[in-house]
């Protein structure tokens, strides 16, 4: 049961869905601090602008984009009751959201690397 | 309405909002600052976009944690509490982000 594509989705969904609330209620303390000025908002926002929390952005976009993908699957197969094809979903899900995280993180690292 | 229900259209709403955001915010990357807040922020269109955008986002991540929690047979007796909890949050963070959001304006 456990190694099941539906079992693995639904753990990883989870998994992302807490780490998103988690990042969520950080972004909102960085980005909350503009109304206290220039200072404290660049001051804040610095913190996460190292070279490993650049690399932790890319894990962050493979969170957001396997969460969302995933949830599309899920809304498919519950609304329109596709149930017959739920293994292979699972997998195009996977494959289209590492591409996504690819193209989207090669562009961060890239960034990072030239000194971002 | 039911928590899945609140989850589903949040979500349908956060694959738009969160799609604006990341191409329009972060890509491609660039360094980002005060004066990126400055500059987007001076539109009371992207002032709307962002208070939107934090309805949903609270409405599924709130609504997400609920289910989460309450999925365990321990923590289950306590759905109300939980319930009330994750609602007064929710009308807290919202009150506070959305009018920092509409009241925000460049320092002079």
């Amino acid at each position: 049961m456990y190694k099941t594509p539906g079992f693995i989705s639904f753990a990883l969904r989870r998994i992302t869905g807490i780490a998103l609330v988690l990042y969520l209620f950080m972004h909102i303390w960085v980005i909350g601090s503009a109304v206290g000025g220039a200072e404290t908002f660049n001051e804040r926002l610095n913190l996460f602008q190292q070279p490993a929390f650049k690399v932790a952005e890319v894990f962050l976009l493979a969170a957001v984009v396997w969460h969302a993908f995933d949830g599309i699957r899920l809304l498919i197969v519950s609304q329109f009751k596709v149930t017959d094809t739920r293994a292979s979903q699972f997998y195009a899900v996977l494959v289209l959201a590492a591409l996504v995280t690819i193209a989207g993180g090669v562009p961060i690292l890239l960034f990072m690397l030239n000194g971002g | 309405m039911r928590v899945f229900q609140l989850q589903r259209i949040s979500a349908v709403a956060l694959v738009v909002f969160l799609t604006i955001h990341m191409v329009v915010v972060h890509y491609p990357p660039f360094h980002i600052d005060f004066s990126r807040i400055l500059e987007r922020l001076a539109d009371p269109l992207w002032k709307g976009i962002d208070i939107t955008f934090l309805f949903f986002v609270l409405i599924h991540a709130l609504a997400g944690t609920y289910a989460v929690l309450t999925d365990y047979e321990s923590i289950a007796k306590f759905k109300r509490p939980i319930a009330g909890l994750a609602i007064l949050l929710g009308l807290i963070a919202f009150t506070w982000g959305a009018l920092t959001i509409w009241s925000f304006q460049p320092p002079v």
